[in-house]
């Protein structure tokens, strides 16, 4: 349970959407051109608030969120630049599944990246040292250090510091959403790493880190939903000022039902989101996790591709800021898994817990 | 790799084309197509991601040697009227190019679509404008130095508005075309206006009469290089990046009488037969991105190695059989319209056998000067308007915008459904083929915006096939006097049309 008050708790929440809407959203054009000043000076912020380290207790600097809270945290910065908000949920999630002595050397305001891996095809390990290679790592360009999840029968974490010799960044320039994450391709080759201490069913060192490697990656599929959620409002709001605005044939376009019908599918769409349940503060379902970050991120891709459909040719301009939440809400869609093998997932997931329920009633 | 409905022959898909094309040459048709698609895998895709990536630090960039390229592949002028030295290519041929170009880059073919559009209203205003721009245009091509053309009609605070008679009505026009001695002073803005930055010749909508945009919108003729006329500023967009959209300003702009295209006035149902010929093209560029999507994930799958074994999921077979039959009926759709416009509604004024007789004319006897002085007057304008009258009609139009509209529409949505499932099915994790599809995602959303939303177009679909309502987009037989006490209000006139 958090040691944080509620009051605190909901102090940092109002922080968040503060910081979204005066620092965020003026600084998103320099965030989405991939400026590493604006990135920098945004991380600052947040670091000062303690959203870097949110999950993790007060002797390492963190403030004791719960995994709700850090959610719902996250979902408000995304109004205003979601590839920051990637950037906190990643650096959350790998932190907190780091042990206690892993965690005493990393530096107050680190930006660390949580990277999910598929185990075998992407990224192996042999003898503490990681080989392989994987496009497309989002935030871990530019990361102090790295947590590979690699996925599999026994799903593991590996730690690695951005200056381990055998670990090769490169920026991806091709890039299309959530770019204050700055995603790079990652090429391993003997890359000495530790293990991190989550186990996959609990905390391998019993107790010291605070997530176990499931449950980070559930944190991670559940803080993509949010971040999408996130992304989704930002739309709606601007869809619809702007549909008070504009006149069309001598009517605000929101007079049009060709528009409306649009926007009230956004709102419909905002109002279905059921939110992320967790037990115990920080458990999340697997299953739900997975279910979340489909529905929202399919959604938060529909309601963008909606809202530049309302701004009309204005929306397809950079400048106007509503083409990005499109960009930004179809990567959602594709991490960490695109969404139809999310739905394999899913699937999975479903015939093993009857499996164990099968096995629990013979 | 290319998709199986791509390599069957036109012939083969579209059985109406060879059991009767209406004077349509399909052997000729599949050689355009060949050489399109040859000039897209030569030039085009080995170019697009580079060019996306330098428009995207820098919009007004724009690269001159893949225009030459394109005019040496006849991709400039094949539409232009062949009396004026071009292809006399008609809009079912266009449609068919612009799917071979935009599987490989929307933004490239983007180029030399808005090219075409720049200068398609010209063609309404028939023989008269053979041996002007048009002769240019092709001139300019043969030389290696091709000029290229725009058509501004969109403006800052009207935008699909403009493209609707019903909308025009009541729409924020700023716009306007002051009549003074010898022809008009032009003042406003227009805004997104593809290839706006590097045409030569603009073609240009405004009304003559702010307060009466609908009976006043007038077709004009522009040099760029007139006084007054600049470039406010070239756009960075989303997608389509390789062809610039500007900001035009018009700070009393002389054009004289003589290139006002058509009449005064008569420009309303002249941007509803220019939509009419425009949209199926549309729907062809929204085919293609989904076309080049769904090419490039099938090799994907097919040959890299991150792919391996996927092909074997039910869900991508699925998904890639979804997209096959997606493209094909968009394509379906598309080319029913085209050849519905060529052959059906205007396929009588081409027919014509004084019309055929005309372009059989050495251009070196028309160029005399009592000849082009006879066919630059009211009286060959007006034999011109009675030809439209007698071999088509407006209901004719109405029904043909409406089937454009509807190949627009539908080939938009496509596009975006098609690209998106595509970029899903590689996920983050792909390498080079994940840069070209985004690309193709960012590219489709245009095509459910530009040419009338795609709400838009789906009202006119309602009024032209669902209401069989009939837009007046003809000319009218003889000019309205355009007094301010003579001019009438739109109305709806007794079988539901609109006058």
């Amino acid at each position: 349970m958090s040691a944080t008050t509620a009051a605190e708790r909901a102090e940092i929440r109002t922080m968040a959407r503060e910081l979204a809407y005066r620092e965020l959203i003026p600084r998103a054009a320099g965030l989405d051109r991939g400026d590493p000043a604006a990135l920098d000076g945004c991380w600052s912020r947040l670091v000062e608030i303690g959203l870097d380290r949110a999950l993790l207790s007060e002797q390492h600097g963190g403030v004791e969120l719960s995994v709700l809270d850090l959610l719902a945290t996250i979902e408000e910065l995304s109004v205003g630049d979601g590839g920051i908000a990637m950037c906190v949920l990643l650096c959350n999630a790998a932190l907190a599944t780091l042990a206690d002595e892993q965690l005493a050397d990393v530096p107050a305001g680190a930006r660390w990246a949580l990277v999910p891996a598929s185990s075998g095809s992407e990224v192996t390990i042999s003898d503490g040292q990681l080989d392989g290679s994987l496009a497309c790592a989002l935030g871990a360009h530019g990361a102090d250090g790295l947590l590979f999840l690699l996925d599999g029968s026994e799903p593991a974490a590996w730690a690695v510091g951005a200056g381990a010799g055998g670990l090769r960044l490169e920026r991806d320039l091709a890039q299309m959403g959530l770019r204050a994450a700055p995603a790079a391709s990652v090429e391993l080759t003997g890359v000495s790493c530790a293990p991190a201490l989550g186990g996959s069913d609990g905390r391998a060192d019993g107790g010291s880190a605070q997530l176990s490697v499931a449950d980070a990656a559930a944190l991670v599929r559940a803080g993509t939903a949010s971040i999408a959620h996130g992304i989704a409002r930002r739309a709606y709001e601007m869809a619809l000022e702007y549909a008070h605005a504009r006149q069309q044939g001598g009517v605000a376009i929101i007079d049009h039902d060709a528009v409306s019908d649009m926007l009230a599918a956004m709102a419909v769409r905002l109002a279905c989101w059921p939110g992320i349940a967790a037990d115990h503060g920080s458990e999340i379902d697997q299953a739900q996790a997975l279910a979340a970050k489909i529905a929202a991120t399919d959604a938060a891709v529909a309601s963008t591709t909606d809202a530049v459909q309302v701004f009309g040719g204005t929306g397809y301009m950079v400048e106007t800021g509503i083409e990005k939440l499109m960009r930004d809400a179809k990567y959602c869609q594709l991490f960490p898994e695109p969404n139809w093998v999310a739905h394999g997932e899913l699937m999975r997931s479903e015939r093993a817990d009857r499996t164990a329920m099968r096995a629990r009633s013979t | 790799m290319t998709s199986i409905t791509a390599e069957r022959s036109l012939s083969e898909q579209f059985p109406r084309l060879a059991a009767n094309g209406g004077g349509l040459d399909v052997r000729e048709l599949e050689r355009l197509r060949t050489r399109a698609r040859r000039f897209a895998e030569e030039h085009v895709r080995p170019r697009a991601l580079e060019i996306d990536r330098r428009t995207g630090e820098d919009p007004s960039w724009f690269d001159w040697d893949l225009v030459r390229a394109g005019g040496e592949h006849g991709m400039l002028g094949f539409m232009i009227p062949k009396p004026a030295g071009g292809g006399g290519a008609r809009c079912t041929q266009g449609a068919v190019v612009m799917e071979e170009l935009c599987a490989a880059c929307p933004g490239i073919a983007l180029i030399f679509g808005a090219h075409a559009l720049g200068f398609s209203p010209l063609l309404l205003g028939g023989p008269a404008q053979w041996d002007g721009v048009l002769a240019e245009l092709v001139a300019s091509e043969h030389t290696g130095e091709p000029l290229l053309m725009a058509c501004a009609i969109t403006e800052p605070e009207a935008g699909t508005d403009v493209e609707d008679p019903d909308l025009l009505a009541r729409a924020r026009i700023t716009s306007h075309a002051r009549r003074v001695p010898g022809g008009f002073r032009l003042s406003g803005t227009k805004r997104f206006i593809s290839n706006g930055s590097v045409a030569r010749w603009i073609t240009l909508l405004m009304p003559t009469d702010p307060r009466r945009p609908v009976e006043t919108w007038t077709c004009f003729l522009l040099d760029t290089r007139s006084e007054g006329f600049a470039v406010a500023r070239v756009e960075h967009k989303m997608g389509q990046r390789a062809c610039p959209a500007a900001e035009l300003t018009f700070d009393e702009v002389f054009v004289p009488d003589e290139r006002v295209v058509s009449r005064e006035g008569d420009g309303a149902g002249a941007t509803m037969i220019v939509l009419a010929s425009s949209r199926p093209p549309v729907g062809a560029i929204a085919t293609g991105i989904a076309r080049g999507a769904y090419e490039r994930v099938l090799g994907w799958l097919e040959e890299d190695r991150v792919a391996r074994g996927l092909l074997e999921r039910q869900h991508v077979q699925l998904a890639l059989a979804g997209m096959e039959e997606e493209i094909h009926l968009a394509r379906q759709a598309y080319m029913d319209a085209a050849t519905e416009l060529d052959h059906g509604t205007l396929g009588g004024v081409m027919s014509n056998p004084g019309a055929r007789a005309l372009e059989h004319v050495p251009a070196s006897f028309r160029r005399r000067a009592h000849i082009r002085s006879w066919l630059s007057s009211d009286r060959a304008r007006d034999a011109t308007i009675a030809l439209l009258h007698r071999s088509t009609s407006d209901r004719a139009m109405t029904r043909s915008l409406a089937l454009s509209s509807m190949a627009k529409a539908r080939g938009g949505d496509v596009a975006m459904r098609v690209t998106g499932a595509a970029l899903e099915l590689v996920g983050l994790r792909a390498g080079p083929v994940r840069a070209e599809l985004e690309k193709l995602w960012r590219d489709a959303k245009l095509t459910q915006i530009y040419e009338g939303t795609n709400q838009l177009n789906r009202l006119e679909v309602y009024r032209g096939l669902c209401r069989s309502e009939t837009i007046n987009c003809l000319p009218p037989l003889h000019p309205i006097h355009l007094d301010a006490d003579a001019l009438q209000p739109a109305s709806v006139n007794g079988d539901g049309g609109r006058s």
